[in-house]
C-alpha cells in the first residue's frame, strides 16, 4: 500500500490523478493518508528543508509491513553537500525503506489553464513514481524516458514521461512480489 | 594479491598488484569490522567459527551482509584469495568521484571483452574498479541501450558502488546515489574543479586463443557442414575421392576434347577462386595460409564430381552428352570475344554469397 501524506493542502483532483498514476505504475493500492505538520527541526537557515532530517523528524503515519509513505511538501528541499558539491533536490527517499519526500517547489508553475495543470500533475506524478521507486530498491536509470532518470539530468526532456522503463518495471514488480506481505 | 581465477585450466593464475585495502590474512579480521566482499557488498564480520563439513573441520569467518542481513561464511584459508577488502577510505572515494565526473573515454565496443573485463573489475578492482564498470556502461548507454545482461551488470555495479560510498561517507544510500549521479550526469551549467583521476585498475592480460595444430587442420576441413545439416556426411570419403574425380574429369575432358577440358577448368574456377585468378586451381593444396582456396579446393572437385560421375561409371548417357554439348555451345561466343568469361564471374559469386549468408 502506498500512503500519500501532504504537508500543505493539495487540490483533490490533483490527488486523485496522483493516486491513480501510482496505482498504475506499481499495481499497489494508493490512498491519501491525510496531512501532517511541517517538522520545524528540518528547516535550515535559508528557509529550505533538510530532506534527510525531514524524513527522520516528520510525524509518522500508521503503516503495516511493506507500506510506503510519500510526503509531499511545497517547501524547497536541500541535501547535505557531497564530495563534489550539493546536488539539486527534487525529493529524497530512504532507499529500500519506508519513507520518501518530494517537493513541488521545483515543478513548473501549476497555472490555471488545463494544459499547464496537466503538465504540473504529470511532473508531480513522475517525481512521486521516482521516489516510490527508490523505496522499492530501484536505482537511477540511464534512460531519459524512465521515471527513475535523475530529475536534474540535462537529457531529461521538458515534459518527461511518468512511466518506468522495462527494466525498472520488471525489477519493481519482482521486489513487490517478493515483499513479505 | 592474486588475480581472478585462470580462464583456462592450464593457465597460471596471474599475479596482479594488490588493490588498496585488500585483506591478505584472515587474522586481520576482527568482529565488528566492516569489509567489502566482491560482488556481495559491505559485510560486517561477526566472528570465526569451526564447523564440521563433510568430515572436515573447517574454520569459517562468519559475516553478515549489511544490506539484508544475509549470512556469509568464508573458509579462513580462502580469505586472502577472494578479494575481501576494507571499506574504501575517504581518499579513495574522493578519487572515485573525480573519476566519475571526468570526461568519459570511448567505451570498449567488443561486448565479449567488455563483459569479461567488467566481471574482473567487479571481483578484483576495488571500489575504483566498480566505478569503472558503472562509468563504462553508463557512457556506452549514451551511444545505445545496453543489452539485458549488461543492464543487469550495470545495475549490480551501481548497487555495490552506492552502498560502499554510503558506508564510507556515512550517509544514507539514497543520498550516496544522488552524489554519484551528480558526478556522473551533472546538471546543465555545472562544472567541477576536478583533480586528475586515479590510475585505472590493472586487469589480467587477455588469454591467447588456443589452437592446437590438430585443431587447425580440422578447421581447414571444417566446411560448415553441420550448419548445413550435413554433419553425418563422411568427409574422408569425399576427400579420398578427389584424385579419382580429378582423373575422371581429365578422362572426360580427353573424351570431350578441348572444349570439354576448358569447361572443366572453368567450372573449377567457378567454385574455387575469385574469378580472374586462373592459376589458382593449379596449386590450391600448396598455398599455405589461404584458407579460402583450400576450402574451395575441396569444394571444386565435389562440383566436378557431379559431372564426372557418369564418366566414372563408364555409362555415358544422353544427359551427359547434353551437358557436354551445352557448354560447347556456350563456349563459341566466348572464344570469339576472347575475354575472361563474364557469366563465370556471376556464377562464381553466387554460391560464395549463399554460403556466407547461411553461415551468418
Amino acid at each position: 500500500m502506498i500512503r500519500v501524506v501532504t504537508i500543505e493542502k493539495i487540490d483533490p483532483a490533483d490527488m486523485a490523478f496522483l493516486t491513480a498514476t501510482l496505482y498504475r505504475a506499481f499495481g499497489l493500492g494508493t490512498e491519501h493518508a491525510g496531512d501532517r505538520p511541517l517538522p520545524r527541526d528540518a528547516e535550515m537557515d535559508d528557509g529550505r528543508l533538510d530532506a534527510v532530517k525531514f524524513l527522520a523528524e516528520v510525524a509518522p503515519v500508521r503503516t503495516f509491513a511493506d507500506d510506503k509513505v510519500l510526503y509531499i511538501t511545497s517547501a524547497p528541499l536541500a541535501l547535505p553537500p557531497g564530495p563534489l558539491g550539493e546536488p539539486p533536490c527534487w525529493g529524497f527517499a530512504q532507499y529500500g525503506g519506508e519513507r520518501a519526500v518530494i517537493s513541488t517547489s521545483r515543478l513548473p508553475e501549476r497555472g490555471v489553464t488545463e494544459a499547464s495543470i496537466e503538465t504540473w500533475r504529470r511532473r508531480l506524478a513522475r517525481e512521486a513514481i521516482h521516489a516510490i521507486g527508490h523505496l522499492w530498491d530501484l536505482h537511477h536509470c540511464y534512460d531519459a524516458k524512465c521515471a527513475m532518470h535523475p530529475s536534474w539530468s540535462p537529457s531529461l526532456p521538458a515534459n518527461p514521461e511518468m512511466d518506468l522503463d522495462a527494466f525498472c518495471r520488471d525489477k519493481s514488480e519482482r521486489r513487490i512480489r517478493l515483499a513479505k506481505t | 594479491m592474486r588475480g581472478p581465477p585462470p580462464r583456462h585450466p592450464d593457465d597460471q593464475r596471474e599475479q596482479l598488484p594488490a588493490v588498496e585495502g585488500v585483506i591478505a590474512d584472515a587474522a586481520e579480521l576482527e568482529p565488528g569490522n566492516r569489509v567489502v566482499y566482491p560482488n556481495q557488498g559491505v559485510c560486517e564480520v561477526v566472528g570465526v567459527e569451526e564447523k564440521d563439513i563433510a568430515g572436515q573441520k573447517l574454520q569459517l569467518v562468519r559475516m553478515r551482509r549489511e544490506e539484508d542481513g544475509a549470512a556469509v561464511l568464508v573458509p579462513k584459508n580462502k580469505v586472502p584469495s577472494i578479494g575481501l577488502r576494507r571499506v574504501a577510505t575517504g581518499e579513495q572515494i574522493d578519487g572515485v568521484f573525480h573519476f566519475l565526473a571526468a570526461q568519459f573515454e570511448d567505451p570498449e565496443l567488443d561486448w565479449k571483452v567488455r563483459h569479461r573485463d567488467n566481471a574482473d573489475r567487479l571481483i578484483a578492482g576495488g571500489v575504483l574498479g566498480v566505478a569503472e564498470v558503472v562509468k563504462g556502461l553508463h557512457s556506452l548507454s549514451r551511444i545505445r541501450p545496453l543489452p539485458a545482461k549488461e543492464r543487469e551488470q550495470y545495475d549490480n555495479a551501481r548497487h555495490l558502488l552506492v552502498h560502499e560510498v554510503a558506508v564510507s561517507l556515512g550517509v544514507p544510500p539514497g543520498l550516496a546515489e544522488d552524489y554519484i549521479d551528480y558526478a556522473l550526469m551533472p546538471p546543465a551549467g555545472v562544472e567541477f574543479d576536478l583533480k586528475p583521476p586515479p590510475k585505472p585498475v590493472l586487469l589480467p592480460s587477455r588469454p591467447k586463443r588456443r589452437r592446437p595444430a590438430a585443431a587447425e587442420e580440422e578447421s581447414v576441413e571444417d566446411l560448415g557442414l553441420a550448419d548445413l545439416g550435413l554433419g553425418d556426411l563422411d568427409l574422408g570419403e569425399v576427400l579420398e575421392g578427389v584424385p579419382e574425380v580429378a582423373d575422371a574429369a581429365e578422362g572426360e575432358s580427353a573424351e570431350g576434347g578441348d572444349t570439354a577440358h576448358a569447361e572443366g577448368t572453368e567450372d573449377g574456377e567457378e567454385a574455387v577462386t575469385e574469378p580472374g585468378e586462373e592459376g589458382a586451381e593449379e596449386e590450391p593444396a600448396t598455398a599455405p595460409a589461404a584458407r579460402k582456396p583450400r576450402k574451395a579446393a575441396v569444394a571444386a572437385p565435389r562440383m566436378e564430381k557431379r559431372e564426372a560421375k557418369p564418366a566414372a561409371a563408364k555409362e555415358p548417357s544422353k544427359k551427359v552428352e547434353k551437358a557436354a554439348k551445352k557448354p560447347a555451345a556456350r563456349k563459341v561466343p566466348l572464344k570469339k570475344a576472347e575475354k575472361p568469361p563474364k557469366p563465370v564471374k556471376k556464377t562464381a559469386a553466387k554460391p560464395a554469397a549463399k554460403r556466407g549468408g547461411k553461415k551468418k
